[in-house]
């Protein structure tokens, strides 16, 4: 059975929330400019 | 159907109610607000008043006003917000993972909302087979991007999370593979789409691949209990700690309102893109003849 607590972290804490972070931002920035793009075009 | 989306809000404030203000009341304020209602029937409720909040919000849309998923977006992003804040700032330190465990507030609510995004997906195309409405087309092509998206990001959080606490960024265990294996099967739908022209042949033989793509979600979900591997088993409200309860919820129903507006967001540009697909062609000039 290992036992001990992992020290340090917080980068990897950082690092995950800026991925979940800059992947939401991304993703939700591109399907509002590909919505406006397609509305353009159907009018 | 114009009542839809109120009713979607109301149920989602019956499970945010349930899920997320009584534990908060009981932590932070020393209130009870749970109206005499046993700890494990609020979770079912919030559980099931989520689950069908999302359905009506999906079900009752009808991909021609954008207002409604920026609303659920906006809300998504405060719960976020505040869910951030408490696992970043408020939440202790788990006893053995330490800080890394923090990872879990937004690692686990990405898991379920990946998996709800890909059993949304199914559903659509069930539907689709059945009806073939090409609304349901449209939320099932928005249902399988979105799953993708969550589900590479599953992978990316998850391989962060794995090298402080197993020493490898990645491990072919069979939580990791079958999760990979999901993420390639769905990406391959898409692919799918962009090769065939014609919308009928597209919407069916998508529908048909997502409905066999999805036996690997239930294989994802129960394999860390079928094989005993690297990846730990899921957990439960009896098997997390109360400090631990507001971020991974309130990140929960952040995440899961996200998926919801990203989804309904997709479907109106799928539904766009078939409209201009199925439109007839310009009119060309022709000269008067010679």
């Amino acid at each position: 059975m290992t036992q001990g607590t992992i020290t340090g972290g917080w980068s990897f804490v950082v690092a995950a929330y800026s991925v979940t972070t800059a992947v939401f931002l991304i993703y939700g920035i591109s399907l509002i400019w590909r919505l406006r793009y397609e509305q353009r075009r159907s009018q | 159907m114009n009542r839809a989306f109120p009713l979607g809000i109301a149920l989602l404030a019956v499970a945010v109610y349930c899920g997320l203000i009584v534990t908060a009341g009981e932590q932070y304020l020393h209130a009870d607000l749970s109206l005499g209602i046993p700890s494990g029937v609020r979770t079912l409720i919030a559980f099931l008043a989520g689950l069908a909040a999302v359905s009506i919000f999906l079900g009752g849309d009808d991909l021609s006003d954008s207002s409604k998923p920026k609303i659920l977006l906006g809300i998504g992003v405060a719960f976020i917000l505040a869910g951030s804040y408490f696992g970043l700032f408020v939440a202790p330190p788990e006893q053995f993972m330490g800080e890394t465990q923090r990872i879990m507030y937004v690692h686990v609510p990405t898991a379920w909302s990946a998996l709800l995004a890909m059993t949304i997906a199914f559903v659509c195309a069930v539907v689709f087979l059945f009806r073939t409405d090409f609304k349901w087309d449209a939320r099932m092509e928005g249902s399988i991007e979105t799953g993708v998206v969550f589900a590479f990001l599953l992978c990316c959080q998850g391989a962060i999370w794995a090298k402080p606490t197993w020493g490898v960024w990645w491990d072919w265990d069979p939580r990791l593979t079958t999760t990979a294996v999901l993420l390639f099967a769905f990406l391959g739908i898409l692919a799918l789409r962009k090769f065939v022209d014609d919308p009928v042949k597209r919407g069916i033989w998508s529908a048909v691949a997502t409905i066999i793509a999805f036996v690997d979600v239930p294989i994802v979900y129960f394999s860390v209990k079928w094989w005993n591997s690297l990846h730990q088993q899921q957990s439960s409200p009896d098997t997390v700690s109360k400090p631990f309860w507001i971020p991974l919820r309130a990140n929960a129903f952040g995440i899961l309102l996200l998926m919801t507006a990203f989804i309904m967001l997709r479907a109106r540009i799928s539904a766009l893109r078939l409209e201009h697909e199925l439109a007839p062609p310009p009119l060309e000039t022709v000269g008067e003849p010679a």
